[in-house]
Order: structure tokens, then sequence, then C-alpha cells
């Protein structure tokens, strides 16, 4: 846990610095009222105090308790979901969101939980079928239709 | 008596078919959502959410109270048959529950689980009616500089109560605070932290935080290891109480309703703390302590009380005061707020159907998942011979379908991917999400109020502690940031006592 407490500590510090400096060129008080990087000033040196207790907690530490990230196969499996949810996402445009909602069930049924290929394709039926009938159907959401026009 | 007409105007609303039919699918989604492990009932209203723009807004927060109270009853499944807790609140649930059910005695696990859980909701609904009135009433009288302090508490309490680190979980609060200033600022109209960015001048909607924190960061939690399940088996026969579990079980209930409210009430706290110190409360009151851990029917009983009690509990605050203090009520509060309705002390009286409406439906809803837990908990039980791989991709594409709802943009898609891999680190780094959704909910509240008040006191701090009630908050403030360095300097000085002490015995052999 040591080595994430550091990487967490220097993560929040820089992205206070960016909150800081993202607003320095805002008015911290503005006349008589407190202006729009009061805020900001404050929540960034929360986050600088918070770094620093962090960082130094975990440096004075002896006895760190072990990290719990998973083995290299829960790795894959995570990466392996989180990889298609982004691909799912840049598809959206190009084929629409239901096509590209088919193809990111089969992939992650059969692709990444290995799973049999007739309950995969019966799940992907149930699963379009419920966001076709709720949200668009019922809800009259409309989808993103890509290529195919769906 | 003013009270009892409201709460009987609450039970036409919350009688009328439609309403009725959406407690009935809330309590029932909340069961499944609450069973299933790797979804708690914060992430199933935050997905389900979008689902209710259709809906009247009574209709819809039935439905989403609703999820939230069943996900308690649901906890208790997988807590007892395959000691997983179906979510956080039910992890002292299966310490016990799940030693009953290896025992044979799954069936009175569930029984008193239900029972105690119907008992302690139907006691915290009944203080929930009194309660709100007063303090809606109370909450009256506050200011702006009430409010930064009640919000500011609601933030600092969720680290000095919650369970792990306190600094952790006010870096997820600074976290929250950092995503809501992005946007343009509430007072002056100046852009901020945008980037140049359009998609973000209008700031970052509630929906893919919650969605991307508390959905998404999960189920990646979830596939770090396929999910195989073995539930133990259970009939109904199984599922009658002698009078001597009953008499075992019934102070149980008690103590851990009370517990649970109590905490419930407490910003920050919420049901997983509740059935914490109702459980370690029982196990000290209880005649036979040596039971805990090993299957005592009363920590089952207490723990499982407490979390129900407390979901009701923490409704008070939200309803009264329009400040949330649980992630759960804070999922509800955005769901208000997306539905056109302004929280706070005036709710009550602007929109009485629809509090009386949602007050009343928590008792019918209760009454269903008692049906649900008792006579149908085996069917339930079958749920989870499902396997969990099946119902990810339904989740998933659920949950974008949602964000993409709020604004019809796909910008909101790509933001609840990238808040589902934060989450997802933050669970992995220890950091609870809970201050982060809260800090988001409250961020708004708490800076307009925050440069109203020194606004109309010119600068000056003092406006802080001026007037009796702000001063107590301001006491309450400082002493939840004190609590936890307290208890840093305690365990220390117990540390080192004991070291003494051992050197001490050492030296004497």
């Amino acid at each position: 846990m040591k080595a994430t407490n550091i990487v967490v500590s220097l993560v929040l510090f820089a992205l206070s610095a960016g909150v800081l400096l993202g607003t320095w060129h805002l008015p911290y008080w503005a006349d008589f009222a407190p202006g729009s990087a009061f805020a900001p000033f404050w929540v960034g040196f929360a986050g600088v105090v918070l770094a620093v207790v962090l960082l130094v907690g975990t440096l004075s530490e002896h006895d760190g308790t072990p990290h719990s990230f998973p083995d290299r196969r829960g790795l894959m499996r995570v990466g392996g979901v989180a990889v298609g949810l982004f691909a799912l996402l840049a598809a959206i445009p190009l084929i629409g969101f239901i096509p590209a909602g088919i193809l990111f069930c089969l992939y992650l049924l059969l692709g990444v939980e290995r799973r049999p290929l007739l309950p995969t394709i019966a799940t992907t039926v149930i699963v379009i079928g419920l966001v076709y009938g709720v949200f668009v159907a019922w809800l009259g959401i409309a989808l993103p239709r890509g290529a195919f026009g769906v | 008596m003013d009270v009892l007409a409201s709460l009987a105007q609450g039970f036409e609303v919350a009688f009328t078919p439609t309403n009725l039919l959406f407690v009935l699918i809330g309590v029932t989604l909340g069961q499944l959502i609450g069973a299933l492990p790797g979804i708690g009932p914060s992430a199933g209203m935050a997905l389900l959410l979008p689902v209710t723009f259709g809906l009247e807004p009574v209709t819809a927060l039935v439905m989403l109270a609703g999820i939230m109270y069943g996900g308690m009853y649901g906890g208790t499944l997988t807590s007892v048959l395959v000691n997983v807790p179906g979510e956080a609140a039910s992890v002292m649930t299966a310490v016990d529950g799940n030693q009953l059910a290896r025992k044979g005695r799954a069936g009175q696990a569930l029984a008193v689980a239900a029972i105690g859980s119907f008992i302690a909701g139907v006691g915290a609904v009944i203080a929930l009616v009194f309660l709100t009135p007063a303090l809606s009433a109370f909450a009256l009288r506050f200011s702006a500089p009430e409010y930064f302090l009640l919000a500011l508490l609601g933030i600092t309490a969720t680290a000095s109560l919650g369970t792990g680190s306190p600094v952790k979980a006010m870096i997820g609060a600074v976290l929250g605070l950092m995503i809501a200033l992005v946007g343009t600022d509430p007072i002056q109209g100046t852009e901020r932290l945008t980037f140049g960015s359009l998609d973000l001048m209008e700031g970052i909607d509630f929906l893919p935080v919650a969605i991307g924190i508390f959905g998404i960061a999960e189920i990646f939690a979830s596939m770090e290891e396929p999910q195989n399940m073995q539930p133990v088996k259970t009939r109904l026969k199984d599922m009658w109480l002698t009078a001597k579990d009953w008499a075992e079980c019934r102070m149980a209930i008690l103590r851990g309703g009370l517990i649970g409210f109590v905490i419930g009430l407490m910003p920050g706290a919420g049901p997983t703390v509740a059935s914490l110190l109702a459980y370690v409360v029982e196990k000290k009151a209880s005649r036979h302590p040596e039971r805990f851990g090993h299957g005592a029917l009363d920590g089952v009983a207490a723990a499982e009380s407490a979390n129900n009690s407390a979901a009701h509990g923490a409704m008070v605050p939200m309803l009264a005061l329009g400040i949330p203090g649980s992630a759960s009520t804070a999922v509800l509060l955005a769901a208000l707020v997306l539905l056109g309705i302004r929280p706070g002390p005036m709710l009550l009286t602007e929109q009485a159907d629809l509090v009386w409406g949602l007050i009343a439906s928590m008792f019918i809803g209760n009454v269903i998942l008692l049906i649900m837990n008792l006579p149908m908990a085996p069917l339930f039980a079958s749920v989870l011979r499902i396997p969990y791989s099946y119902l990810v991709p339904g989740i998933l594409i659920i949950s974008l379908v949602g964000a993409y709802a709020v604004s019809l943009s796909l910008f909101n898609v790509g933001l609840t991917l990238a808040f589902g891999v934060i989450g997802y680190l933050m669970i992995r780094a220890d950091i609870p999400r809970a201050p982060l959704v809260l800090a988001v909910v409250l961020a708004q509240l708490m800076e307009t109020s925050l440069r109203q008040s020194l606004m109309l006191s010119e600068g000056s701090l003092s406006i802080f502690v001026e007037r009796p009630l702000s001063a107590v908050l301001a006491l309450l403030v400082i002493g939840s940031l004190a609590l936890p360095v307290v208890n840093v300097l305690l365990a220390r000085r117990a540390a080192r006592r004991a070291g003494v002490d051992r050197l001490v015995s050492h030296s004497s052999d």
C-alpha cells in the first residue's frame, strides 16, 4: 500500500496544483465579495495539505499493509472490459448505439468471459431488447444511429 | 394531528395504481440489486435514474427509494447463502449468517433478518413521519452561514465517522469538490477549469460521476476474478422461528433499529457504520457473546435491523434540510434536482404530496419486502444461481445509455467511462467513493452559501459564530475534524502503554 499511497499523494498534489494554476487568472476577491477563484483556491489548498499529510504519514509508516491490486489474470480481465467499453464509445458514431452494443455484448461474453455461444446470443438479445424497449420505445430517447440506420 | 392528516394524504398518493406498481418495481429491483454482489443500491439507483425521466416526480422517487431500502433486504440473501455481502451494509450479516447456513439454519437467519429489517424499517418510517416536519420547521431559521456549515459538516462527518482512513475520505471529498468546480461560477458566471471545452461549460453532470464512480467501477472490481457462487439451498419450511429464537432476537432488533436510526440521521455515517456498531453493541449486550462470529442469530438480527433503519433514517436530513447523509440519499437528492424540484426546508410545504407520498410508500414497500423475504425468499435465492457474467453486459450497456440520456451527448458517455476508471483506482487505493459523490452534490450549496455569508459580513469570519445555531454547527465541524486526530493519538498512547506493559512483564520474568 505504501507505493499506492505515494502515487495517490503525488496525483492529488498535481491535481491541486492544476486547480490553483487553472484559476490563477480569476479574481480571488471582487470589490466586496469573494470572487470566482475563492473556492478553487481553498479546495486546491486543502488538496495540497491532504497530499502532504498522506505522503508524510506513508513515509513514516514502518510496516505498511500490502497493496490490493489483482494478479495478472485479473488485470487482463479488467483491462479487457475497459478496452471493450472505450472501443464501444469509439464505434457508436460510426455504426450506431444498438449495433455497437450487440458487438460489445458478444465481445464481453465470448472474448473476455469465455461463455458458450447459445447463452451468449440469448443474453445479447435480452439486453438489447431491454435497452430498445425501455429507452427507445418507452422513453423515446433517440440513440445515435450509424451507417446501418439503426 | 396535522402530521397524521398529511400522512393519510400521502397514502392516497401512494395507493394510486401507478405508484403502487412503481413501489413494487423499486423494491423488487432493490432486492435483486442488493442480492447481486458487485453492485450496491447507490449504483443501482444511479443506473436506473434515467429510466425515471418519463415518470411523475412522486412515482420516480418512490421507485428510487424502493431500490434504496430494498437493497438492504436483498443484501442478506448473498451474505447468508454465499458468504459474499451483496452490499457493504451486509458485511456483518455475512459473519454470522453464513455460519448459521453451514449449520443448516439458513432459513432462520433469513427469517430473522427479514422480520428485523421490517420492524426496524417501519419503526424508522414512523420516526421519520414525526421528525421530518419538526426538523424542517426548525430549519426555516437557517440562513447562508448555517447552510454552509451544514454542508461542510456533511462532508467532514463522512471522513470522521466512516470506516476507513479519515485522510483518504477527505481526499475523496476534495476530489468531488474539484469535479464540481468545473464549469461556470454559480455567482459571477465566469468559466472555471473548462480549458476551452464547450462541453464542460455547464459543468460536469452528477449522473456520469455517480454511474461511473459507483456502477462501472464496481463492475471493474467484480471482473478481477470469475464469480462462481454456490449458494446454500434453503426451503420455506426451514424459515419458521421458534419461541426461543424470537426471545433471543427481539431485543437485538430493538437495539439495532434504534442504533441504526440515530446513525442514519448523522451525516456521513450510513447503513454500513450502523450495522457494524449495532453488531458490536449486541455482542456486548448478549448473554452468549462467544457465539458471535460462529453463528449468532441475534448478531444477524441486530446488523440487519440497523442497516434498514439507517437507510430510512438518512431520509430525514435529506427531506427536511436538503442535505444528504449517505451516498444513496445523495443520488435521491440529485434525482429531485433532475426532476425540477428544489430540495430544502420548503420542500415539505411546497411539495407536500410528493414528500408524504414518498413516506407513505415506504410503509407499503416494507410490507412488500417482508412478503418477498419470507415466503418468497427461496425464489429470490434461486436468482443467485444465474452466472454473474451474464448480467455484466446488461449492467454496462444500461449504464452507458443512462449517461447518454441525461444530455443526449456522447461526451457524457466518455466522462462516465473515465469516472469508472477513476472509481476503480479509488477502490484499489482504498479511497472511499461516497465522500466524492456527496461533495459533488453539496459543492454548489457550499460555495454559494459561503460566498453569500462572506458578502453579508464583508469578509469577516465571525458570521459563522455570531448566531448560536451557526456556532453549534461550527463546533460540530471542528469536532468532526478533530475526532480522527484524537482517535490516532489515543491509539498511539494505547500502543505505547501496551509496549511498556510488555517490557515490564518481560523484566519481571
